[in-house]
């Protein structure tokens, strides 16, 4: 019998008399190249299976290691040292939830570096891409592949874009025999999945700020990366190996002609909204969404929505605001976090700061944040470029003007500033407009900090 | 492409595209005025133009694709004086280094570049999306081709959601067949009996677990290459917010057509038609005849030489190029299967292939670089065609 990786899958050809695949794990018989095929994340147990049954095979090539006398040494701090341990213990297979500046990036290079396995590293941005590349070149002297931002280069030791693995996954599912996933919470609700079942690699270990609360995300993703072994939150690590933090909320006012004009549109939401309501009491978000655009009225309301939206992402109020804090804080290293890129550009255009947006090339992006980190730069205004996974120098106030993905993008913003130094206090404002959808929205998304602190306490 | 693009209705089982038609023309029309009221002027003014709605009626679904669709086809321009880079490097790190007011650092980077302030200010972001300049289309657009080229959007969306796609065709199958080798997919191909026409199936290894989306894309680039099949009926099966509905498509929908496709798969193989033409000026070239059953699937032989006086003369050939061996070996077992006794192979003799791999009947001339027309002629001239 012969097992075949074959883009994504396992061909099984020939099989001995007397041995019925069909009740090997995950095969199935595949009748339009009249063979048995199983997923490729079941090579392992398919392997164990025929193993159990003396069946012999012709495996497929095991996948080339990386030189280990190439790896420096890699030092941890003692949770990070914990959690490797117990990713040990769960037989190489898991979640481990840090808060945003543990350093997870490093403690994936510790399990890159000790179990000396090819790996595989899924990131979910260009920026983090590079990111990666810089951070395992610092510790890895050979060759370190690339997948993503228009290169394809294999190595055994890889970075790759969600995007580039989910395309090319059936071409790199058997190169690897550990799969490291950054921000694996991005995963387990059926976006892109299948990238992480086309690959035979045993090891997985997944990486996250903000384990997602949702029972049936969870066990997708305990199925596809293992069961969350080790957690530890921004309170468990605050003023010890995390800078200490205050949260500050500003309410600010509408201006009255925004006021009016706000009114307006919320008036035609909202009697859509209770329209809804009383069809489907517990309808989601999304289908009031795909109800509403069926309808003029309802695509009135939509765009009653998108407009009050626009009205309170740089209200009068919040530039007064803005302007008056970065003055006060203009000798402090001040992140800025806007809802839209529109918002970004607007305040950059007003207060002479530096954008980063997804519109930003990657080199001016990093000579930016170079900048940054020297000080020739106090001021960065980002709308999501910032929020998730990028390290950030040294920053200490930060600015929420607006958010548009609620309380994970919140924490994931917090985590900017939590990079530890001598004496650092690092403070969060959040700019909120009072008796708007806002003050909602802020509450939901300080939940991810209070709810998740409260119950470490 | 967001689904709140995708215009359809749902009836059973089926999910029926609604196409742009005649009836659209006049909103259409406007669109593309409005377009031409904004060139020379910032993308992000025509898009906040265009999200208000158009003077005339206009179907919400498909008007946003329109938009999206002319988004792609429209060349926009940069126009900056300073290179916004450079703007930007210069005028934020001033602000950083000063405490001056923002009209202070504008001026002070002004005067050091030799630009003036308004210059200065137009460059800072004359990069980004929203800031580039609407340009004259290359080629004038009219409301015909915008509405066919809506509809080969429309439709190759939907078929981005599909599973599994099922073609019955007749005439050009092997453009289908190359494209799903092309891309990784698994490509079933049957004759109907009694019938002219062929049936591909195309799906992704994959797609044996999950109704998944991972092969969307490959499959929705069958659609603009059908428009060269004379005749296609095309079924895909496709997943609309969780439900598996089944799309139809055939010859004769109103969907842009791509470009024809190549006609040769190689210089080698044009080069031989080429000098075969000029060689034996008694004997029709005909490029891909029709496929030949063998082993349960078809094989495509890339040429057939017909003799014009005696059609009973007729030879299959195979140019057998740059391949991989196991690609070759596969090829091979085909033809031997298929007992063809009027093929000529022509091998490569790079590749290696042994007397014994090849099948039995067939005549075969060995190559280096270029196919000799004239060893052609020759070999088919001097044998009886059983076939």
């Amino acid at each position: 019998m012969r097992l075949q990786f074959d883009r994504g899958t396992i061909v099984l050809t020939d099989p001995p008399k007397g041995l019925d695949l069909a009740e090997a794990p995950g095969v199935l018989w595949d009748p339009r190249v009249r063979a048995h095929r199983a997923p490729a994340s079941k090579y392992p147990a398919l392997k164990l299976w025929l193993h159990q049954r003396g069946a012999g095979f012709q495996d497929i090539r095991a996948p080339t290691p990386p030189v280990q006398e190439l790896w420096s040494d890699v030092d941890l701090r003692p949770y990070q040292d914990a959690a490797l341990a117990a990713w040990e213990l769960g037989h190489r297979r898991g979640v481990v939830a840090l808060p945003t500046g543990s350093g997870k990036t490093r403690l994936a290079l510790a399990a890159m570096q000790r179990t000396r396995l090819s790996a595989l590293c899924l990131v979910p941005t260009r920026v983090l891409l590079d990111q990666w590349l810089r951070e395992i070149g610092a510790l890895y002297r050979g060759p370190v592949g690339c997948y993503g931002d228009g290169v394809r280069r294999w190595a055994p030791l890889t970075i790759a874009t969600y995007e580039s693995a989910y395309r090319h996954m059936d071409q790199l599912g058997d190169r690897f025999d550990l799969v490291i996933v950054d921000e694996v919470h991005h995963f387990g609700c059926g976006l892109r999945d299948e990238a992480l079942e086309m690959t035979i690699a045993q090891a997985r270990l997944g990486l996250t700020a903000t384990p997602s609360r949702d029972a049936a995300v969870r066990a997708r993703l305990t199925e596809l990366m293992g069961p969350t072994v080790f957690e530890l939150t921004v309170a468990d690590l605050a003023g010890g190996f995390l800078a200490s933090f205050d949260a500050i909320t500003l309410y600010v006012d509408l201006a009255p002609d925004e006021r009016a004009t706000y009114a307006g549109l919320a008036a035609v939401f909202n009697a859509a909204l209770a329209d809804f309501r009383r069809t489907a009491p517990d309808g989601s978000w999304a289908e009031f969404n795909r109800c509403s655009v069926r309808t003029a009225e309802g695509r009135r309301a939509l765009a009653a929505w998108r407009q009050m939206r626009r009205l309170l992402a740089f209200t009068c109020a919040k530039r007064r605001a803005l302007a008056s804090l970065l003055d006060r804080h203009r000798d402090s290293r001040v992140l800025v976090f806007t809802a839209d890129n529109e918002t970004a550009y607007a305040i950059a255009r007003e207060h002479l700061v530096m954008p980063l947006t997804c519109d930003i090339g990657r080199s001016e992006r990093d000579n930016a944040l170079e900048r940054f980190h020297r000080g020739d730069l106090r001021t960065l205004v980002s709308a999501r470029v910032l929020n998730e996974g990028l390290d950030v120098p040294d920053a200490d106030v930060a600015v929420v003007v607006g958010g548009a993905l609620g309380e994970r993008e919140h924490v994931q913003r917090v985590g900017r500033l939590l990079r530890p130094g001598e004496g650092k206090r690092a403070v969060v404002y959040e700019l909120v407009t009072r008796n708007t959808i806002e003050v909602g929205q802020a509450r939901r998304r300080r939940q991810g900090l209070v709810v998740r602190r409260s119950a470490q306490l | 492409m967001s689904a709140d693009l995708l215009s359809y209705s749902v009836a059973g089982t089926l999910v029926v595209p609604h196409y742009l038609g005649e009836h659209d023309h006049p909103w259409l029309q406007v669109l593309l005025e409005e377009h031409e009221r904004f060139i020379g002027r910032p993308q992000r003014d025509l898009e906040a133009r265009l999200r208000d709605p158009l003077p005339c009626d206009s179907p919400p679904r498909k008007l946003r694709l329109a938009i999206k669709v002319l988004g792609r086809l429209r060349p926009h321009n940069r126009k900056s004086v300073v290179p916004p880079r450079q703007t930007r490097a210069h005028v934020f790190g001033a602000a950083a280094r000063t405490s001056g007011p923002p009209p202070a650092v504008w001026t002070a980077v002004a005067t050091s570049l030799g630009v003036s302030v308004e210059d200065l200010q137009g460059s800072l972001f004359a990069d980004l999306p929203g800031e580039r300049i609407v340009a004259e289309p290359v080629q004038p657009l009219s409301t015909v081709e915008l509405a066919l080229r809506c509809n080969l959007a429309l439709v190759q969306e939907m078929l981005f959601r599909a599973t599994v796609v099922s073609v019955e065709v007749e005439g050009n199958a092997r453009v289908l067949v190359r494209h799903a080798k092309w891309r990784g997919l698994i490509c079933g191909v049957a004759e109907r009996p009694g019938r002219t026409s062929a049936t591909v199936e195309l799906s992704g290894p994959f797609a044996l677990f999950r109704n998944t989306r991972l092969y969307g894309r490959a499959l929705g680039e069958l659609v603009p290459l059908l428009a060269w099949c004379p005749r296609f009926r095309l079924q895909a099966e496709c997943i609309f917010h969780g439900r598996r509905l089944t799309l139809q498509l055939g010859a004769g929908d109103p969907i842009f057509p791509a470009r024809a496709p190549r006609r040769y798969d190689s210089l080698l193989e044009e080069r031989f038609a080429r000098e075969f033409r000029r060689f034996a000026p008694a004997w029709d070239v005909i490029r891909e005849p029709e496929p030949i059953a063998a082993a349960g699937t078809l094989i495509f032989p890339d040429f057939a030489l017909r003799h014009r006086f005696d059609p009973t003369r007729r030879w299959l050939l195979e140019i057998v190029g740059f391949w991989t061996p196991d690609y070759v070996a596969r090829k091979l077992a085909l033809y031997r299967s298929a007992g063809l006794s009027n093929l000529i192979l022509c091998i490569d003799e790079q590749r290696n292939c042994a007397e014994a791999d090849l099948p039995p009947g067939a005549r075969v001339l060995r190559y280096r670089r270029r196919v000799d027309a004239a060893a052609v002629l020759r070999a088919i001239e001097t044998t009886t065609c059983a076939r």
